[in-house]
């Protein structure tokens, strides 16, 4: 039993939101609310209903020819069930937090408009059940996130924009590039293929390292892996909901999720192995890692700090991805959801700072415990996340990673791990002491730099909710990750299922 | 029943933790006790946990799977340490009294500090409790992260210069130590493929690089437990916190590194590589290394803590060179192992009594003072093992290692009992010359009364197995008792010596003062290095950009003159058509 509107009619909700917003007039805020919470909640429940389908072994397919040889293919397959949950649970929190967030700010339809846009972008590159319907997507939530990243408008925002077209789109033409030589070869060709590459190989062994450094070069632009990761400190200027979303899950997830994709369904494990590309992977990785950490620990600004450990961290993904064997394989998979969770916790996080106390350089956050205490626990429970301390879940993807190189035989990847975790530790565990341990305009030293009082509680509930919910996944995900259907359940259900020999 | 003491025991201190921060919020100040039963009584279910009976929990639920039990270590392990903190609590209701009057009155800095000590206080516990009775790795990963991230609210406590000096020397060793912790269970774990500290220990003793994978993990839980070279925290951090926290990081949280050793080191396992053997020697080295090199800097302390702190490292050191026997000769272990556990216990009581003795000569009770420096002097004189449970503990370690004939290890072990016996001379010394009357409290000096016995009568109370225990024979009772009246003496000489020649003491944290100025030289070097490569990137961007615009130039005047063709379009047709009719011609003619 074949249920193909399923996927169908996930992506549509999110379509739907952004077509029925787009027509609205800009002042009916309350029926836009509505509408988008009612989107959000209702594509909860269809993905909830889909990793049931998932979980029986069915994989709802939706396809029809465009032209032929070259089908339009949406699927519910479990990697790809497992990103839309993570996108869908993130959307409500963020969606929430915008609704506070844009209070009273101009230009709303246009801005929930793009956010409904760029949310089915990201819900099709999960779903995408080919190549081709991939690349659709991806160059979609490209052209959809730019009207939120520029949304402020000012000269240092356009500038911003401008940067982030000119890397994305360059980045989707050497896809486009590497997606057109893979036709040729091989014509249409289903992640859900069986056969993966391998009959290539022989014949084609330097095209298919070709094809592979395209379209790996072309999503490691949205990862933003060195030296391709420019843009993303630079579209820091957007809206802390917009930063949120770009960071956990938008962007470069997909970028990471890409990646994914090509190895794991394209490819095939083995195949990448025996090209000898996944050990060059992990090198980038690596040095994406390290220096994203060190990049971040210069910067005394809140945002930028916390885009260059996004920077580092989604490359605990690629890295994950490029470990041949199961704990590898979990970390990775595992570290999609995890790090979406706590990067998503941190930049609400910052965003109430911002708005409420109008923080925006790290020091200046001295003794804002005092003033915003939850928020602060929240921003607390992320860092150590990030750090990798235990009980949150950044502790479990580092574990699955560390073991998963040991078993890789990369004894170096453990190094690389440690290194990152001090590094880690030594530029959120400042800010983490400047919050509890300082004194500053909570205690009577000085004043905030730009204080509102948003809200009867210590900020707008709006704002302050998703925080905490999300700060209180990331423990939960950790603490009860022997749950069934926590993170490290469902990853390791994909990577068992799927993707081991 | 035992399953509900564990959860009394985890989740009693969670409730004193959250009663602080509900109390803060409902109570005004002036009338707020920061020191309720609750909070007292956190680390009683623990104790009564330990007392329970042997038991154990698998929680399949829990992390990456949860496997918790009380053993023949971790029984004893957690009751002195649940001891300790029961009784160091009620000897910090005491000793924060002026303070608690202070933020009372309405000082706002005191009800800060209070607050936040009594917040932390209980969460550093869970911690230690959650460590002691993991037997998986997440679990006691978690306990041992919680314990010392949470303590820094401890020794940073006062919040003066120097407490955030010893607070951030603290910080910084307990990062690297998690480094190297991390990075040790990862190897032997991922090597042995386990998530359990019994497969990790069997890992290790496998493993082709097992004496590597030890060593990462000797020296990370190192950090905590004050091995030579990485002690530099403890002498920095204990004169600066309160001496209820000094009295528990010395007693039961550094011992906590102790404990990792024993969970995690193939300690006694029969045909160990070469490699872990050279490695218990070097720790033997190392251990024997700190034993004399503590008590030889730390006799020139001023402060009666600092020389605690010394004497602490000291006898790590001791305990160091018993767990390196484990490796270096693994028969003795099974004998050895209960001596070790009183040894550790014993030092954690009368630790705790020394620490909690130095607020009680600050603050002198009207008792008769040849009494009461008796009695402060009484637990360190235990330590050097000349009565009591300290005789006994001595004995307990010494008789495993005469039945194995180590008389070199017994012998330096014996010699190193002198230095204890001057460090404890120079702390009753100290507190001697810097006592003060007044301002004692009934909480402080009966803590500090129920420490005292307790580590001296530690044998009767430790539940440890049947027949571990041997009282030793009245012919060895000099052996064992000597080095008490020569490190007196030698004190006594030494310090009527100095004082004619006098001289300069080391700084407390000795090696520290090396380390930070070549940190910060690293650190400049790091940052003169990213502004090379800052300008080398910028030259790299500002080419690329002139190579840009340059090309973009190229292009645009193609472009330009691609509107002149479109200009002349005709013309040029007419030009283009006149040279292809010529072409065909002269094509033609041929």
């Amino acid at each position: 039993m074949n249920a193909a509107w399923l996927p169908l009619a996930t992506l549509a909700t999110s379509i739907l939101a952004a077509v029925v917003i787009f027509l609205l007039p800009e002042e009916s805020r309350r029926l836009r609310t509505g509408i988008n919470l009612a989107a959000a909640v209702s594509k909860i429940i269809l993905v909830a209903l889909m990793v049931g389908r998932v979980s029986q072994g069915y994989q709802d397919t939706f396809s029809f020819q465009i032209v032929g040889g070259i089908d339009f293919v949406l699927r519910a397959d479990a990697l790809g069930v497992m990103f839309a949950g993570l996108s869908s649970l993130l959307w409500l929190c963020t969606t929430i937090y915008a609704i506070g967030y844009l209070e009273g700010a101009a230009n709303r339809k246009r801005f929930f408009g793009f956010f409904s846009l760029c949310v089915a972008s990201t819900l099709g590159i999960a779903l995408a059940g080919n190549l081709f319907t991939f690349l659709i997507f991806y160059e979609m939530l490209t052209l959809s996130t730019y009207p939120l990243v520029v949304h402020a408008g000012t000269a240092k925002a356009l500038a911003a924009g401008r940067v982030y077209l000119r890397y994305t789109l360059t980045g989707g033409v050497v896809l486009l590039l590497g997606t057109v030589m893979l036709y040729s070869l091989t014509g249409d060709h289903s992640f859900a293929s069986e056969r993966g590459l391998a009959p290539y190989l022989n014949d084609h062994r330097g095209l298919l390292t070709l094809i592979f450094v395209l379209l790996v070069g072309g999503l490691a632009v949205k990862a933003a892996m060195v030296p391709l990761h420019g843009w993303l400190p630079r579209a820091m200027v957007a809206p802390a909901p917009v930063s949120a979303l770009l960071h956990a899950v938008a962007v470069v997830k997909a970028g990471a999720f890409g990646i994914m994709r090509i190895i794991y369904d394209l490819y095939g494990i083995e195949l990448s192995v025996e090209l000898g590309v996944t050990t060059a992977l992990a090198i980038a990785a690596s040095i994406t890692i390290i220096y994203g950490s060190l990049r971040a620990i210069a910067q005394h600004e809140l945002k930028p700090r916390l885009a260059f450990s996004t920077i580092s961290q989604v490359s605990y993904v690629v890295l994950g991805v490029s470990l041949f064997g199961p704990f590898g394989t979990i970390g990775a998979l595992v570290h999609l959801l995890h790090q979406g969770l706590m990067k998503v916790t941190l930049f609400f996080c910052a965003g109430n700072y911002a708005e409420e106390l109008g923080i925006h350089r790290i020091d200046e956050m001295d003794g804002a415990g005092k003033r915003m205490p939850l928020t602060s626990i929240a921003f607390t429970v992320g860092a150590l996340g990030m750090i990798g301390l235990p009980p949150v879940a950044g502790f479990i993807t580092k574990w699955y990673l560390g073991i998963g190189a040991i078993q890789a035989d990369m004894y170096w990847v453990v190094v690389v791990l440690v290194a990152s975790s001090t590094l880690n530790a030594l530029y959120f565990l400042p800010i983490v002491h400047r919050l509890w341990f300082r004194q500053g305009p909570a205690h009577g030293f000085g004043e905030w730099p730009k204080e509102q009082r948003l809200g009867r509680l210590e900020t707008h509930g709006w704002l302050l909710w998703p925080a905490v919910f999300t700060a209180m996944v990331s423990i939960g995900a950790g603490l009860l990750a022997g749950l069934p259907f926590s993170p490290l359940d469902w990853a390791t259900r994909v990577a068992i299922g799927e993707y081991l020999p | 029943m035992m399953t509900l003491l564990l959860l009394a025991a985890l989740l009693w201190p969670l409730c004193a933790a959250g009663n602080v921060v509900w109390q803060a919020y409902q109570t005004p100040s002036a009338r707020r006790n920061y020191f309720p039963l609750v909070w007292l009584t956190a680390s009683w279910p623990a104790l009564l946990l330990a007392y329970g009976g042997e038991a154990h929990w698998s929680i399949a639920a829990w992390m990456l799977g949860g496997e918790w039990g009380l053993n023949a270590i971790s029984r004893p392990w957690l009751a002195f340490t649940a001891l300790l903190w029961s009784v160091a609590a009620v000897h910090g209701r005491g000793y924060f009294v002026a303070e608690q009057a202070k933020a009372q009155a309405g000082d706002q800095n005191a009800e800060r500090r209070l607050l936040r000590l009594a917040l932390f206080w209980p969460l550093t516990f869970v911690g230690n409790v959650l460590l002691i009775i993991a037997q998986d790795i997440a679990s006691f990963y978690l306990g041992f992260a919680l314990m010392t991230f949470a303590a820094y609210a401890l020794v940073v406590h006062s919040g003066s210069q120097q407490a955030r000096l010893g607070a951030r020397a603290y910080l910084i060793l307990a990062v690297i130590g998690e480094g190297l912790i991390l990075g040790g269970l990862l190897w032997a774990a991922g090597t042995a493929e386990t998530f359990m500290l019994e497969g990790v220990r069997e890992g290790i003793a496998a493993a082709d690089h097992g004496a590597m994978m030890a060593l990462l993990l000797w020296l990370g839980f190192g950090v905590k437990a004050g091995v030579i070279g990485l002690h530099v925290w403890l002498p920095l951090a204990h004169p600066v916190a309160p001496a209820p926290a000094s009295a528990v990081l010395s007693g039961a949280m550094i011992k906590a590194g102790l404990l990792g050793w024993l969970y995690v080191l193939p300690l006694g396992a029969e045909e160990l590589s070469p490699g872990l053997t050279l490695l218990g020697n070097v720790m033997l080295i190392a251990g024997i290394a700190a034993a004399f090199g503590a008590a030889l800097l730390g006799v020139w302390q001023r402060h009666p803590k600092a020389v605690l702190a010394y004497s602490s490292i000291s006898q790590m050191g001791m305990l160091t060179a018993m767990v390196a026997t484990g490796l270096a000769a693994p028969a003795v272990w099974p004998l050895l192992l209960p001596g070790v556990i009183l040894f550790a216990a014993h030092h954690a009581l009368a630790k705790g009594a020394l620490f909690m003795g130095t607020t009680i000569s600050d603050h002198m009770p009207r008792w008769p003072k040849p009494l009461l420096f008796a009695l402060i002097a009484l637990p360190g004189v235990s330590l050097t093992g000349a009565l009591a449970a300290g005789m006994i503990s001595k004995w307990g370690v010494k008789h495993a290692l005469y039945e194995m004939d180590h008389t070199y290890l017994i012998m330096l072990l014996t010699w190193a009992a002198i230095g204890t016996a001057a460090l404890v001379s120079v702390c009753v010394w100290r507190q001697w010359q810097q006592r003060q009357q007044g301002g004692s409290n009934a909480f402080q000096w009966g803590a500090w009364l129920v420490a005292l016995i307790a580590a001296l009568i530690t044998p009767l109370w430790l539940p440890l197995p049947e027949g571990s225990i041997v009282p030793p024979p009245l012919t060895e009772w000099l052996g064992i008792v000597w080095p008490f009246p020569v490190g007196v003496l030698l004190f006594v000489s030494v310090a009527y010596w100095l004082r004619k020649v006098g001289g300069k003491a080391p700084p407390a944290g000795d090696l520290w003062w090396l380390y930070s100025p070549l940190a910060a030289h690293g650190v400049k070097l790091a940052q003169a290095i990213g502004t090379r490569c800052k300008a080398v990137k910028g030259a790299c961007v500002s080419v690329a950009l002139a190579v840009e615009q340059h090309s973009m130039g190229q292009l645009t005047r193609l472009l330009s003159s691609e509107a002149w063709m479109r200009h002349h379009g005709s013309g040029l047709m007419m030009a283009f058509a006149v040279v292809v009719a010529l072409l065909l011609i002269w094509e033609g003619m041929r």
